[in-house]
């Protein structure tokens, strides 16, 4: 029970638990498999920019360039679907060469320059988004490779239901998968995630234990671009067309999703499993509001008022943990109370 | 005179003022007779005052080393319930003064409640201020909606478009408006012992509580009156735009962010001139309101301020770089 | 001097970047007229510039197609306001929101230009010509009909709409509700209209979320040109095609996939690229003194409708387009 305790994350887990029962009870469809796959398919691309989004918000950045850099990939791999070949392997190899290379645009300006994240990721936002919108002029990419959209239907571990149809686990967990399994490997196990986790807390202190900070820099902007582009070729294989509009605001959702999950945006805080949670929190909320037939106009006001209190109940949470281990901390440029 | 010539070129607001200067001549020279235009200059002092009071706004949130995220929605949802009250008391007595004092006073009143709501959030249960405003922006986008209904609030006295459409002895009223917020603020932030606390607190909380600052109430305060910065933007808003609508200004958003950067405030906090904000609003606004004239495609627009915002702080650390090998 | 440098790469950068963006500078005898759409990017408005932009070059005149890249409505007084001071010779624009543009389009009144109002209308006071592509209100009700029709008369359905705030969406509702009430007692409506912030990822998702929420739908509504797809790429997925009716307002050439297979019964739209014409023309002629009549013919559009009020001008009825049409559509 004590181990149970010591999970950060309980707080947030309760609260998931919670609602998910409280949705379960007004509309039992919510716990049916079918729901669960749905929910899953709907979400993958978020959970999966969530992790992209952890690496940055540990080292104490923050990217709200990645709606555009995920839209900019999906226009790069839609033109080159429809116009130079249908190979899958090809593609995905485009669209993460695509994705590393414009996150390490972000990497060095904020490296090299020093420019403050949010400030370069605004930059660049809007130039990547510009440049896409004015060279596509927002119209939609068709005429996707068959070969591409069965791909992208493809179901693993079918399950026949009782009007015949099968449902299962969507083959997008290909990509959704090794791209947890990665982040959470770079975080845990490697010196590099030490080195994260060091620039998060303070970067000066990290830089002075010996971590080559615009190193460990380069590196998570560019692993973000990666899992970017994985994410592209996942959200294109079940949209079967690209829109450049559609992730437009995007990039709110997916630090609110990590934010949610508990990581701090000052750095130092946040791990997989939470940023699953808050990812599941976000999906759920938004799958229960209709699912509760709430009426629409009150939705976003429920929205806004469960990230509110669920929060606070984490932070307070903190808080008491706080108090019973007194530490006096005055660094230079010191964090401010977590 | 030479030294204070120097004074001028090696400060970072006196940069910002030579950006302008050159931006503003530039855009002059591409459109000839449009953007020297009398109309235009009276136009960009329409437009000015609404993006500069957002991004005081914004700034003030910045320096204590946060951000405000439902700053937009703060300004619509205090317009929209003026504004329902204003032309709801219109419809029914027909008195336009009446109407319009009751509507600027309620705007106002919102936006001190949604900035304390804020507050409240932020220093008292201390929730970071990203998530925070985050959340407290989708329940003011929601409320907003449910009122509205998606439409917009409308019907207001022809007096009340006076605010925003019109100008005393030459000088358009939101600019005068304008004139007094920038006032307040300079002295807020660099003359009082509030300012001085709000400098304190975004340097280093922690510090700032060990030399006696109440942080939890200076925080307080701050949002509150961040809120009311929002409501004045608001008000100026629904006057120009002649009806309320959740949406209008989300753009803001993010270019408040922008030119308080470009400003010279820190992101981290604890460092920020009045006198920077405005001018990096004023060269965002040129820029923007110049290339429209000049025909230049939006989204190259969009692709150019981000270069030049980019760009501005790059070579701001060059030159720190510079300054440092001396 | 080093400051010097750093304010000349500045300005050269500056006047580098502009000159590689091209533009367009109006010339002072040439006669311009200025369309904007709600927003740019989104391909019903650019089957719009393309309309406009050809109409431009039959007559010979500038034609300025721009508008902002959010559909902000405080954007567009802004960007009206620039294009007075550049002095044009007719404004048509698309507004956000009537209201909100009635202040700037006033003083564009005074500063001599002629104001039109296209796609959606603006506060009539201010506006000379105001051109729809269709009746709002038989647009309304003809979808509906078209549901009907799919659904039969009575039974659950739901609607999907681009967004809440959009007021065009919201009139051929609104319309096709006061329709329904009186026409077909029987239907009912299961919850308020389902916003998808014009997405076609969220129609998809919303649409996954209506059909378990309530399983004895029969019948969605998609409001806004990339709802009715998101919504049958749900009903196509859990095989509901059948059972679950789906029409809307989409693009036809977008719509393929989803006529072929059943997922979208009908969809029923009009040329975004004839409104485009047509608007330009109607301009040129006004400045040339001649007003839109009733029944005129206009070249490349067809027949037009005037109202008795002389200045409301309808381009045509809708189209439907099915599986079997729909490709001989440009649009």
């Amino acid at each position: 029970m004590n181990r149970l305790k010591k999970i950060k994350e309980l707080p947030l887990l309760i609260v998931l638990i919670a609602i998910s029962v409280f949705i379960a009870i007004v509309n039992p469809a919510f716990l049916s498999l079918e729901n669960f796959l749905d929910l899953l398919k709907s979400n993958l691309v978020l959970a999966m920019m969530a992790m992209g989004m952890l690496f940055i918000l540990l080292t104490g950045g923050i990217d709200v360039s990645v709606a555009s850099i995920i839209t900019a990939v999906n226009v790069i791999l839609g033109q080159t679907l429809v116009h130079f070949t249908q190979n899958i392997f090809v593609v995905v190899l485009i669209a993460c060469a695509a994705g590393i290379l414009l996150g390490l645009m972000n990497g060095l300006l904020i490296s090299m320059l020093k420019i403050p994240p949010i400030v370069a990721t605004l930059g660049t936002m809007s130039m990547i988004l510009g440049v896409v919108l004015y060279t596509t002029n927002g119209n939609w990419i068709t005429g996707i490779p068959q070969n591409f959209i069965d791909f992208g239907r493809i179901i693993l571990f079918p399950y026949i239901l009782g009007d015949g149809r099968a449902i299962g686990i969507p083959i997008q967990v290909v990509f959704l998968i090794p791209v947890i399994l990665l982040t959470w490997f770079v975080l845990k196990h490697t010196v590099m995630g030490r080195g994260i986790y060091a620039i998060g807390g303070n970067i000066d202190s990290a830089e002075r234990m010996g971590f080559k900070t615009k190193k460990i820099i380069l590196f998570v902007y560019s692993i973000e671009g990666l899992i970017i582009g994985l994410s592209a070729v996942a959200h294109t294989s079940i949209m079967r067309q690209v829109d450049p509009n559609a992730f437009l605001g995007f990039e709110m959702q997916v630090i609110a999703a990590v934010v949610l999950g508990g990581a701090s945006t000052l750095g130092g805080y946040g791990s997989v499993f939470g940023t699953l949670i808050g990812v599941s929190l976000f999906s759920v909320i938004n799958n229960g509001m209709i699912l509760m037939r709430i009426p629409t106009f009150w939705q976003k006001i429920i929205v806004g008022f469960i990230i509110i209190s669920s929060i606070s109940v984490d932070m307070i949470q903190k808080k008491r943990e706080e108090k019973q281990k007194v530490r006096v901390d005055v660094e230079e440029g010191g964090t401010y109370a977590v | 005179m030479q030294s204070k010539i120097k004074k001028l070129f090696s400060s970072k607001e006196g940069i910002l003022l030579i950006i302008f200067i050159l931006i503003f001549i530039t855009m002059s020279l591409l459109s000839p007779n449009k953007f020297l235009s009398n109309y235009n200059i009276q136009s960009l002092a329409y437009q000015l005052p609404e993006f500069g009071i957002l991004s005081l706004s914004m700034m003030l949130i910045i320096m204590t080393g946060g951000i405000n995220l439902s700053l937009t929605f703060t300004a619509t949802l205090s317009m929209i319930v003026g504004g329902l009250a204003m032309s709801s008391y219109f419809t029914a007595t027909n008195m336009p003064f009446v109407s319009v004092v009751i509507g600027v006073f309620v705007m106002l009143a919102v936006s001190i409640v949604l900035g304390m709501f804020n507050g409240f959030i932020v220093s008292y249960i201390g929730v970071t201020p990203m998530i925070a405003t985050l959340g407290a922006a989708t329940l003011f986008e929601g409320i907003s909606l449910n009122i509205t209904k998606g439409g917009a609030i409308s019907g207001f006295p022809l007096m009340f478009l006076n605010i925003g459409n019109s100008a005393i002895f030459g000088i358009p009223v939101p600019m005068i408006i304008f004139i007094v917020v920038l006032i307040f603020m300079r002295i807020l932030l660099e003359k009082s012992k509030m300012g001085a606390a709000i400098i304190m607190i975004g340097c280093n909380p922690k510090v700032a509580e060990f030399s006696g600052i109440k942080v939890k109430k200076i925080l307080f305060q701050t949002y509150m009156i961040a809120g009311f910065l929002a409501g004045m933007a608001g008000i100026i808003m629904a006057s120009r735009y002649n009806s309320a609508k959740e949406s209008y200004g989300s753009s803001y958003l993010l270019q408040s962010v922008a030119a308080s950067v470009l400003g010279g405030t820190s992101i981290s906090g604890g460092e920020g001139k009045v006198l920077g904000t405005l001018l990096a609003t004023m060269i965002l606004q040129i820029i923007s309101s110049g290339l429209n004239i000049f025909g230049l495609n939006r989204y190259l627009t969009n692709v150019l301020m981000g270069f030049i915002l980019i760009l501005v702080l790059a070579i701001n650390y060059i030159a720190e770089q510079l300054k440092k090998k001396k | 001097m080093k400051k010097v440098l750093v304010i000349f790469i500045v300005l050269v950068a500056m006047t580098g970047l502009m000159f590689a963006g091209g533009a367009k500078e109006a010339a002072d005898d040439k006669i311009t007229i200025v369309v904007m759409p709600k927003l740019v990017g989104i391909p019903y408005f650019n089957a719009s510039e393309k309309g406009a932009l050809q109409a431009g070059k039959d007559l010979g005149i500038e034609v300025i197609y721009t508008g902002p890249t959010t559909a902000d409505a405080a954007e567009q007084v802004k960007m009206l306001e620039d294009l007075i001071s550049k002095g044009v010779d007719v404004i048509a624009v698309a507004p956000n929101d009537a209201a909100a543009l009635t202040p700037v389009l006033m003083k564009a009144k005074k500063a001599g230009i002629v104001v039109f109002d296209w796609d959606t209308p603006a506060d009539p006071s201010v506006v000379d010509i105001s051109v729809h592509q269709i009746d709002d209100r038989g647009f309304g009700e003809h979808m509906w009909d078209l549901l009907v029709e799919e659904m039969g008369p009575s039974g659950e359905y739901a609607i999907v709409t681009g967004g809440l705030s959009a007021a065009n969406l919201n009139t051929w509702i609104d319309f096709g509700l006061e329709y329904a009430k009186k026409t077909y007692p029987n239907l009912k409506l299961v919850t308020d209209r389902v916003p998808t912030d014009e997405k076609q990822q969220v129609a998809y998702q919303k649409t996954l979320d209506l059909i378990k929420a309530y399983p004895n739908l029969k019948g969605i509504i998609g409001v806004s040109t990339p709802a009715p797809l998101g919504a049958a790429q749900a009903v196509q997925e859990k095989g509901k095609k059948d059972s679950i009716a789906v029409v809307g307002s989409s693009l036809p050439t977008d719509s393929g996939p989803y006529l072929e297979d059943g997922s979208l019964r009908v969809g029923t739209l009009w040329d975004p690229a004839k409104l485009g014409y047509l608007t330009v023309v109607l301009a040129y002629n006004y400045l040339n003194g001649t007003k839109p009549y009733d029944g005129q013919e206009i070249a490349n559009v067809g027949n037009i409708t005037v109202w008795e009020d002389n200045r409301t001008v309808i381009m045509g009825p809708p189209a439907d387009f099915t599986k079997d049409n729909y490709a001989s559509y440009g649009f």
